[in-house]
């Protein structure tokens, strides 16, 4: 008997074929761009090619690498977490307030508070039904609140392993970049070789298939928000120990934003189902990297909005591609 | 056991979670503070220095406004704060208004705070108006959308004094006056200053304050001309927005000594962005002084900068207002002619006087 062969649909075109080009743009799109934007900068932009600066982008863009690992896993059971800035507002206001007992303590208060405001996210998506962008919302709203009144206004400390944390570095590397390294290396391996990231991956491309063939369905959902929680608020530890000073008010204003943007333009789709953790980090490194190049060339700020929602824009629609395909 | 089928008792399950965080929250805190006991300074001879350094403009007095003379001892006068208290500002703004009202005997102050809502601070001076006042001081969040409240405040005659920020209608009509700083004025104070830091010459960079705000461009205006009269050896070679916040001032002042390393100074449009770009040039290595910094407030923290040899000058942006306030409505209310605006004067800090100053910044 001859083989059987799946006919092909239709010829494929030859040379240029826009839905594969796109994909390509997908999956390796914020790659090509770091690069180009790497290239640029070291032809045209004064002492960019130097340890200082590397370490500079670096500690910068960190917090945003940590929140955003946390998001992407949101993203992958196809919700979203809007409470991100504030919950770090609120354990940079935990932080300072438990100061007092010593640093550890104080540093595993904020961390619960980020697990705890988790699980309140958490329980209302799996549980009541709640829809995310909702539920998130009313803690976006309400957290940043809640660190107000604990916190009312900017709060410097003295603590020296904070100030250490903030500023210090181990063989020139500062421990802000090794936190996020670390993070990084963790939610990687979660996704890779845990049966927690297989089945945030399976509910996230379907839950209602998830839930026939009995995975524990809301159980994950919520610990994947209290992981989003506890990230964010170790973002907000170590954007804090990094500016000296607890800033309730102002810190972590619009993150949500920024690490939506960072998993978006890593490649990880808003239809759930997929984490793209190296994508998303370099995702956060781009905007990082575009936002200093302008601000190094001294372009105003408002370029860089219109810059950023012009790559937003190009990796939504490469993401498109790939769904109506 | 939890029954979480019942969607009550979901509902239970996660208040309880949520309350039981918020008391977790609050409860036993410690602050490194605590056990000191913090020593707010405080600044007895504080009030008597403001007062106004210019009256300009045409006047306006009572017979003119239309309004009637009230005893403010014994009347209502209503005080809308625009943003929470949550910056030395706000809180200086909000504490001298309340002192001075104390301290002249006004007994029927109410105030009302609009937390950085507009909606919000309209209808805060609607609720005033209904609650009787007869006077009204606001530091207003926006300069424009005013209308429905003047119109109503005009109907009863209620002289009308905003401070901090002037609102854009036409005064001795639809308000009385406004007390505030000329941030041109600061701007070139500032440009003085770091001429004489930098001996007139060298490079300087600019960590402007949010965009499209007033007190931005008039700030960079007047240090920008000033230079350009007074130290041509000058130049501003870098400019970005460090947004008013610590935060962006430090993330800018990073990138800033990293790409324009022979930068001299600084100036700072406000003490909190000079405080991120102190922490960044310690980050960088640098040593005090070595980069000289100039900015525009006052706070405590920023002249005890000056004091630790990190920041060269500060001007004053004064946010006493209510000595001024009282006067000046006590002024109206007895027949005398009142300028459309009135200045506030701004004092000035550097290392001659900054010790000694140290107890009087906000």
């Amino acid at each position: 008997m001859a083989d059987v062969k799946a006919a092909p649909a239709a010829p494929a075109r030859t040379g240029w074929d826009r839905s594969r080009a796109l994909s390509w743009l997908q999956d390796y799109g914020v790659y090509a761009s770091v690069a180009l934007l790497l290239v640029f900068n070291a032809v045209f932009t004064p002492h960019y090619l130097e340890a200082g600066n590397f370490r500079t982008q670096l500690v910068q863009v960190a917090p945003i690498v940590i929140v955003s690992l946390g998001m992407a896993l949101v993203i992958g059971t196809e919700g979203v977490d809007l409470s991100v800035g504030s919950v770090m507002s609120l354990s940079a206001a935990m932080l300072t307030l438990y100061l007092g007992y010593g640093l550890v303590p104080a540093l595993l208060v904020a961390l619960l508070g980020g697990a705890a405001s988790g699980a309140v996210g958490g329980a209302m998506v799996a549980f009541l039904g709640v829809q995310p962008i909702v539920a998130t919302l009313a803690l976006l709203v309400g957290l940043r609140g809640l660190a107000n009144v604990l916190v009312p206004q900017l709060k410097e400390f003295r603590d020296p392993g904070l100030l250490e944390l903030g500023g210090g570095s181990v063989g020139g590397v500062p421990y802000v970049v090794l936190v996020a390294a670390a993070v990084t290396v963790a939610v990687g391996f979660a996704m890779r070789r845990t049966t927690f990231g297989r089945r945030l991956v399976a509910i996230g491309g379907n839950r209602r298939a998830g839930e026939l063939s009995g995975l524990p369905v809301k159980r994950v959902l919520v610990l994947v928000y209290v992981v989003s929680g506890v990230l964010a608020a170790l973002a907000g530890v170590l954007s804090t120990a990094r500016i000296q000073a607890a800033d309730p008010t102002s810190l972590g204003l619009l993150m949500e934003l920024s690490a939506i943007t960072a998993v978006v333009v890593g490649g990880t789709p808003l239809t759930g189902g997929r984490v793209r953790v190296a994508g998303t980090v370099m995702g956060a490194l781009l905007m990082q990297l575009l936002t200093s190049t302008l601000t190094k060339h001294d372009l105003p700020s408002s370029w860089t909005q219109m810059v950023q929602a012009v790559i937003i824009l190009g990796a939504v629609y490469a993401a498109r591609q790939r769904v109506t395909r | 056991m939890l029954d979480l089928a019942r969607p009550g008792a979901r509902l239970k399950t996660v208040l309880a979670v949520s309350s039981a965080l918020a008391l977790a929250v609050s409860g036993c805190a410690k602050s490194e503070d605590d056990d000191k006991g913090t020593a707010s300074p405080q600044n007895s001879q504080a009030q008597q220095q403001v007062t106004a350094t210019a009256a300009a403009g045409a006047t306006c007095t009572l017979d003119k406004f239309g309004g009637k003379k009230f005893d403010p001892k014994s009347g209502v006068v209503g005080f809308s704060q625009s943003e929470k208290e949550a910056n030395p500002f706000r809180i200086a703004e909000t504490g001298s208004i309340k002192d001075e009202a104390k301290k002249t005997g006004v007994s029927g102050l109410r105030a009302t705070n609009a937390q950085s809502q507009f909606g919000k601070q309209i209808s805060d001076v609607q609720q005033l108006i209904a609650q009787g006042a007869q006077a009204l001081v606001i530091a207003p969040l926006n300069s424009d959308g005013w209308q429905p409240v003047l119109a109503q405040a005009a109907a009863k005659k209620i002289p009308i004094i905003t401070v901090d920020r002037k609102i854009n209608a036409t005064p001795c009509k639809d308000y009385l006056t406004f007390i505030g700083s000329d941030f041109v004025a600061q701007g070139r104070r500032a440009a003085d200053q770091m001429a004489k830091a930098l001996g007139g010459k060298g490079k300087v960079a600019i960590l402007l304050g949010a965009a499209g705000n007033n007190v931005t461009t008039e700030r960079t205006q007047g240090f920008k001309d000033e230079i350009k009269a007074k130290a041509p050896g000058i130049q501003v070679t870098f400019e970005q927005t460090g947004e008013f916040t610590r935060e962006k001032g430090q993330s800018v002042t990073e990138q800033l000594v990293q790409s324009h390393p022979d930068i001299d100074a600084i100036y700072a449009e406000n003490d909190e962005m000079a405080l991120g770009a102190v922490t960044a040039l310690k980050g960088a290595g640098k040593k005090p002084g070595e980069v000289k910094i100039v900015s525009v407030d006052g706070t405590h923290a920023a002249v005890q900068g000056i004091v630790d040899g990190w920041i060269s000058a500060v001007i004053e942006s004064n946010p006493r207002f209510g000595p001024l306030a009282f006067q000046t409505l006590t002024k109206f209310l007895n027949g005398e002619p009142i300028p459309e605006k009135v200045t506030i004067s701004d004092r000035e800090y550097d290392s001659s006087n900054a010790k000694q100053a140290l107890d009087y910044a906000y």
